[in-house]
């Protein structure tokens, strides 16, 4: 009962009702997968952004990444990189984090025009991010502002995972521990260039393979125990 | 192609064949992979896989087993793993997954088809496959002649019992006193009379001995919990499979829960061994130097067929020098029923790697007659003759005469005890670099055949010289030094480029016998008797010339060099060619080649050690 009014399925149907621009409506046609789904058969698309900043109002997304994963296989067929056009100037700092510099960002596409694709890509499937908290806030804002309405977005966070893990340890850790990078160093998985929104995206993936790999499980666990909580932030 | 993604593509771009391949295929390829994480303990295919599948290591290791489940290899980071894309083959083989591994996945369709117009590329993994298959389908054979033995022969024939049980209260002392009193190299111990655990004597020296921890220790502290077992009607062979795959020597054998008897790796060994042992058995009956000679030309199929069976490259020397040796005693026993009874008493000496229980195959002769004083001038003939007869028949036997005429036949080499003590003394006394090159050879002496008392008290005499002279072991020392490992500048493999082995690493001069020279060095030095090199390594560990660390590093170079040296001749030997020391690096897996450059980073090390020591 619960679930029927705040699960994300019932969301989905609630939002398709309001929504008139086709992208989004497309989007929210498509069922999400059941909860009860073991995971290995979840389609799930690991998603990573580039950005200016963590403020999903005042900050501009610089590139998107993308890939979609089907039976915990990562299908780099389906890879797609995206450098963002946006307006106005780069904050230095954060051309030498990402290395996109205004000249770079010129070549990219305006955001509305990327979206179409990107929430095509969207469809039926769960998104896999690191830190949902960006990814989740931008893609809200965004299709706020373009079709006027923020969809509910079925997620599961790597960094939740970890972080459940390690507090089950009675060992300490910093924040820092929880960072992409240093997970994947304690995973033993190889080293990508960081800060590219598709290699992050693919890290991620991998991160996510690992993590479920820790937990010994001897048949998949259901998407349910691994995804957000629908009214989590 | 997004450049993103061009880190794998770089991957894949390193890897043969994919490196012969231009850019925009290998960007095709790499659009087309998918990236799977594996479980440790799992096996390849994973389950939910629909068609066949490449497997390239990104991270990680998997091990190839034969349907027989002999290990046939490792795979490593940057490592192919083809055989699942030819049809027939993949029922040969089981892969299991050793480390959590990152694999990158292609499916084989699309490689045939993306590789459609590389024949030369597409065919270097049917190649690497059917290479494969030739081995799995020589081993089939192998199973049903050599391994007879050991599928014939059930546990409990062979087992040891009542087994030696302790209560796992007793202390580490206790144990290790109550193993030697029993004479056993394993204990079971008890808890409420139920086994809760094994001990073994290599138990003790590593996790007590070498950790240092104090012998009152539990014994619980340092056994191992889990004990594996078998039922005593299983046949040897699986036995040694079980142990191979848990890399363990020791088997409990239990039937419905009741602990009836142990067994070792050793009692399998001996059981395997019966296969020279019928060798030499043979050759002892040898009444011709035909006989002999036809006894003889098992060597080489003895040598592969010990290799394919997984049997520690140490045994497989110790093996071969054994027959070589009966070979050796034969032929002077036919000698003296040609010639007559010897005139004074003598000693038949090996030299070099014969002397030191490590020959593969046939070796080059290397030998020397050391005559009792008491000689006389007329005996003179009789020993030319008796040198003849034997450097001749075992040229015969396929052993060719030392190119450096280090043989008796020479009459250099065909002299008193006394002569030879000469010899030594001057070599020892005033080095020269002839004087040297000599010492490196008969330094390795053993008796064959004869008085070995003659040879005992010349080695006495020597080895009471050699730890004081500091300026003959600093001359020694740099003449070793020059033989060095193949590892370039930036530690990667140089290799040989004479022409006829191009592209090759000489495992032989540049592996095995730098270390062969260190252990000479460290036995002289410390006035050691042994005389096979990983004796005297363990006589010399912890000694002033060699920490017990650096002798364990030496003792496994040793072992892995010439592991692969034996795995290559056996090769060379199924492929119908003459063995030898060159090993082409693209023959082993990344894996392998990294450990290889471990072996040889020892092997530098230790010659930078003994070259600070001794500075000439």
């Amino acid at each position: 009962m619960f679930n029927f009014i705040f699960g994300y399925e019932s969301q989905r149907r609630r939002q398709l009702k309001k929504v008139a621009a086709a992208p989004l409506k497309q989007y929210l046609a498509t069922p999400f997968p059941d909860l009860k789904t073991p995971i290995d058969r979840v389609p799930i698309l690991a998603l990573d952004f580039e950005t200016t900043g963590l403020n999903a109002k005042t900050d501009h997304i610089l590139s998107i990444g993308y890939v979609a994963i089907d039976g915990l296989a990562i299908q780099l067929e389906s890879a797609h990189h995206q450098i963002i056009h946006t307006i106005g100037d780069l904050r230095e700092e954060s051309v030498i984090v990402h290395h996109i510099t205004d000249d770079k960002k010129s070549r990219g596409l305006p955001i509305a025009e990327v979206m179409p694709r990107l929430l095509e890509a969207m469809c039926g499937r769960v998104l896999l991010v690191h830190y949902a908290h960006i990814e989740k806030g931008f893609l809200r804002q965004i299709c706020q502002q373009l079709y006027g309405l923020a969809p509910v977005l079925p997620i599961i966070d790597t960094l939740v995972i970890a972080r459940k893990r390690l507090d089950q340890r009675t060992t300490l850790y910093s924040p820092g521990d929880l960072r992409l990078f240093n997970l994947r160093q304690r995973h033993n998985l190889p080293r990508y260039r960081a800060h590219n929104a598709l290699s992050d995206a693919i890290a991620t993936a991998e991160l996510f393979f690992a993590e479920l790999e820790l937990k010994k499980y001897t048949t998949p666990p259901p998407l349910k125990s691994l995804i957000q909580q629908p009214w989590s932030r | 192609m997004e450049i993103e993604l061009q880190e794998i593509a770089d991957f894949i771009a390193a890897i043969p064949p994919f490196d012969r391949l231009p850019g925009a295929v290998i960007n095709q390829i790499t659009r087309k992979i998918s990236i799977r994480y594996l479980r440790r303990g799992g096996d390849l295919p994973p389950d939910n896989t629909k068609e066949p599948l490449l497997y390239i290591l990104r991270t990680g290791a998997v091990s190839l087993f034969s349907s027989q489940e002999r290990l046939l290899g490792k795979l490593g980071e940057g490592d192919i793993c083809t055989f699942f894309c030819m049809e027939d083959e993949h029922h040969h083989f089981v892969v299991r997954v050793d480390e959590d591994t990152l694999i990158y996945t292609l499916s084989c369709k699309t490689v045939q088809t993306l590789l459609a117009e590389y024949p030369d590329e597409l065919a270097y993994f049917h190649k690497t496959a059917s290479h494969r298959l030739n081995q799995t389908v020589s081993e089939m054979q192998l199973n049903s002649s050599i391994s007879s033995t050991l599928l014939q022969t059930p546990i409990r024939n062979i087992m040891h019992t009542p087994v030696i049980t302790a209560d796992s209260s007793i202390t580490i002392r206790e144990a290790a006193q109550l193993m030697a009193e029993k004479r056993v190299s394993s204990l079971i111990l008890l808890q409420a009379d139920k086994p809760v655990g094994i001990l073994t004597d290599k138990d003790i020296a590593k996790r007590c001995v070498a950790t240092g921890l104090t012998r009152n220790t539990a014994v619980s502290e340092i056994m191992t919990s889990t004990i594996i077992t078998v039922g005593s009607h299983t046949d040897a062979f699986e036995a040694m499979m079980k142990m191979t795959r848990k890399h363990i020597h020791h088997l409990a054998v239990i039937d419905n829960g009741q602990l009836n008897g142990i067994i070792s790796v050793s009692d399998l060994m001996q059981l395997e061994g019966r296969n020279s042992v019928y060798i030499t058995n043979a050759i002892r009956k040898a009444k011709s130097i035909e006989a002999l000679e036809e006894q003889s030309r098992t060597l080489p199929q003895l040598q592969r067929q010990l290799v394919q069976m997984g049997v520690p490259v140490n045994r497989i020397s110790e093996m071969l020098t054994a027959v070589s040796s009966a070979i050796t005693r034969r032929l002077c026993k036919l000698a003296e029923e040609a010639l007559g009874d010897a005139p004074v008493p003598y000693a038949w000496v090996a030299a070099g790697s014969h002397a030191r229980r490590e020959q593969s195959g046939h070796s080059d002769q290397d030998n020397a007659l050391i005559i009792d004083d008491r000689m006389l001038p007329e005996h003179q003939p009789y020993f030319t003759n008796l040198a003849k007869f034997i450097c001749d028949g075992l040229a015969r036997c396929g052993f060719v005469y030392c190119p450096g005429d280090v043989m008796a036949i020479n009459p250099r080499w065909r002299q008193t005890s006394q002569v030879w003590g000469d010899y030594f003394h001057n070599w020892i006394t005033t080095p020269s670099p002839k004087a040297l090159m000599y010492c490196s050879i008969f330094f390795d002496l053993r008796t064959i055949y004869g008085d070995e008392t003659i040879l005992q008290h010349l080695r006495q005499e020597m080895l009471q010289l050699t730890p004081k002279n500091e300026l003959f072991l600093a001359h020694l020392t740099h003449n070793a030094l020059k033989l060095k490992p193949p590892l370039g500048f930036f530690r990667d493999f140089v290799l040989v480029h004479d022409g006829k082995h191009n592209d090759t690493l000489d495992l032989k001069h540049n592996g095995l016998a730098p270390i062969v020279d260190l252990a000479r060095i460290y036995a002289l030095a410390e006035g050691v008797e042994a005389v096979s090199t990983l004796e005297r390594l363990n006589s010399v560990a912890g000694s002033r010339a060699l920490s017990s660390n650096g002798a364990e590093n030496l003792r496994d170079a040793f072992e892995f060099i010439n592991t692969l040296r034996m795995r290559h001749q056996a090769q060379q030997i199924s492929d119908g060619k003459i063995p030898d020391n060159y090993l082409s690096p693209s023959d082993i897996s990344k894996l392998e080649r990294a450990h290889l450059k471990d072996a040889f980073k020892v092997i530098q090390t230790l010659q930078s050690y003994i070259e600070s020591r001794y500075r000439v």
